[in-house]
């Protein structure tokens, strides 16, 4: 059995409407219009226990909206969702004692004047972990998070990374089956960013969760999930590996040569100067015709070195965004 | 139903903790809800100078008002508006539990900081109470304070259909000023305001305790006003549970 079905959902908003100015404004006390707003439309996919996925698109795409019914928040106006076989927006105990939802721009909740500790004691009656996990998961979160320091302190008084870190923390002290993580590392710096990364990773691979994951920063994406959902206003625009929308997109590849003896002459005909820094060169070139560029500079040139990359990610996704290419839809 | 009331023991615990570090706040809480009954205190006292109930009730109605004191709609209400209520929808509890701890917090400090106003007033008005009479009191006053939370919780609800949560429980607080026996003893009022009031929820609210604890009630009034006050707890614990899922249903329709 999948971890979460999700078939045909769909969120409409209805959002009220008027013209600008007082005439307009008394006219909408007697006579409301109202616009309705499509936020989801016909939304489809799976996911297998397990799996890490990312949940991507563009500013208002929907993405949270998602997350908030596959965690029980919001009531869709349509379809059919199955998180762990329960209907989220029932919020069963037994269901919510299973999974976890955590919100990069509010990874705690709760009163901010108490101790991470405190926080830790709440969480382990509230999802009945007994005394004897309870210790052995904070000795584990404790060393993998680098909480020791942070534990007696009030969380008020914690830094935006500290705070990602006792929230995931808290998150996962009851070892949920599945994680909505929200944008897990908005605000965070380069090593935080990178603990947090590392840490999701090896929770999901030591336990088996199911993780879905929306964020702007490619970085996580590209490291913690090897499939990727993209949603475009509303609608699924891809739903496959990470690699196959890079290919899909962006039908080339970039090839770095270090060559201090060459000058822009040597490279006609193999592909297009995309870059040039002191003796090394970027060139696109077709996928196809990526190996025999290759031979063809190595065979030609006296090159110091080689490599043969994808385009970054930022460019493939912001394409996707942009509506410059129509990707496969198919997952495979 | 065991793991419910360790939570909200806990819940209360944890919000005694974070209001602890508030006493300056809590203070000026204490003294927003004294104002009223002092004033009451001072202006019928002069009313009637002879009688020794005015001050007695008054000083009870000052700790009825700082016990039963409800802020829902600037600690639940925010929680929505803000969008952190989100945070306990995911939660395996009832989402009531939070506030009911919150209210029970803020109250034990009301309490406490207000312990010293309360006996400093009683000894300077020289109010004397039969022991008997405080004791019959009791339940009225935990009545009260069930009931009161109820009020303001059912109202601070509306924070999910308005963002003008506080006219609409301010309104409330005018009504249990007026009727619930603050800006006069009910039995002072007049015809037939007076037996509107008697049975009206903000007596219930306020002034029931204070009655009985002086002893202005016979046997049979003090009764009715149980009557009544067990009347308006059913009556409002069902509104908080129709409105809240009503609530519920448009937050989750809406986002809010």
């Amino acid at each position: 059995m999948a971890a979460i079905e999700v078939d045909g959902l769909s969120m409409t908003y209805r959002a009220p409407l008027r013209d600008a100015g007082l005439k307009a404004a008394l006219a909408s006390v007697v006579r409301r219009r109202y616009k309705d707003v499509h936020a989801v439309s016909d939304v489809s996919f799976q996911l297998e226990a397990g799996e890490v996925v990312g949940f991507i698109g563009p500013n208002g795409a929907g993405k949270t909206t998602t997350l908030k019914v596959l965690a029980g928040i919001l009531h869709p106006t349509g379809g059919r969702v199955r998180v762990l076989g329960f209907t989220p927006w029932q919020r069963r105990t037994a269901f919510l004692k299973r999974i976890a939802l955590i919100r990069g721009s509010q990874p705690v909740g709760g009163p901010l004047e108490l101790t991470v500790l405190d926080s830790f004691r709440y969480q382990q009656l509230l999802y009945e972990v007994p005394e004897h996990d309870f210790r052995a998961n904070l000795a584990e979160l404790t060393e993998l998070l680098e909480l020791g320091p942070i534990l007696q302190r009030q969380v008020r008084a914690l830094s935006l990374g500290e705070r990602m870190r006792a929230g995931l923390a808290l998150a996962l002290l009851y070892r949920p089956d599945v994680m909505f993580l929200d944008e897990p590392t908005i605000g965070l710096d380069v090593t935080a960013a990178t603990l947090t990364r590392r840490f999701i990773a090896g929770y999901a691979e030591r336990t088996g969760a199911t993780v879905l994951l929306t964020s702007h920063y490619m970085a996580d994406v590209q490291s913690l999930c090897p499939r990727l959902i993209l949603i475009d206003k509303g609608q699924v625009a891809y739903d496959g590996p990470l690699e196959k929308l890079a290919a899909d997109i962006s039908p080339y590849k970039l090839i770095r040569v270090t060559a201090p003896q060459a000058s822009t002459d040597d490279f006609a005909g193999v592909g297009e100067i995309v870059e040039r820094a002191d003796d090394t060169w970027v060139l696109r070139v077709h996928r196809d015709d990526a190996a025999q560029a290759t031979a063809r500079l190595l065979g030609t040139l006296d090159v110091t070195d080689l490599a043969v990359e994808e385009p970054p990610l930022e460019n493939v996704i912001d394409q996707a965004y942009r509506g410059l290419a129509t990707p496969a839809g198919s997952r495979s | 139903m065991r793991r419910l009331a360790r939570l909200v023991v806990l819940h209360v615990w944890r919000q005694v903790l974070a209001w602890s570090g508030s006493w300056w706040f809590l203070l000026t809480l204490v003294a927003g809800q004294a104002i009223a009954p002092l004033i009451g205190l001072f202006v019928w006292s002069e009313v009637f100078p002879g009688d020794p109930r005015v001050a007695s009730y008054y000083v009870a109605l000052l700790g009825v008002q700082i016990m039963t004191a409800s802020y829902e709609n600037h600690t639940f209400s925010e929680a929505i508006y803000d969008g952190n209520v989100t945070h306990d929808f995911v939660k395996p509890k009832p989402v009531v539990i939070g506030p009911i701890g919150e209210n029970l917090a803020i109250r034990a400090w009301m309490t406490l900081i207000g312990l010293p106003l309360l006996l400093v007033v009683g000894f300077a008005m020289r109010t004397t109470y039969a022991g008997g009479a405080v004791v019959a009191a009791l339940p009225a006053l935990v009545g009260a304070a069930i009931l009161r939370f109820l009020f303001t919780w059912v109202l601070a609800l509306a924070a999910f259909w308005t963002e003008r949560v506080h006219a609409v429980v301010g309104l409330g607080n005018v009504l249990v000023f007026l009727l619930g026996g603050s800006a006069a003893p009910v039995v002072f009022l007049p015809e037939p305001i007076r037996t509107f009031a008697e049975a009206s929820p903000f007596r219930a609210m306020l002034g029931l305790p204070a009655e009985i604890a002086t002893g202005s009630l016979t046997a049979t009034q003090a009764v009715e006003g149980y009557a009544w006050q067990l009347g308006w707890i059913a009556l409002f614990a069902m509104a908080a549970v129709v409105v809240w899922q009503a609530g519920v249903r448009r937050y989750t329709a809406v986002g809010a």
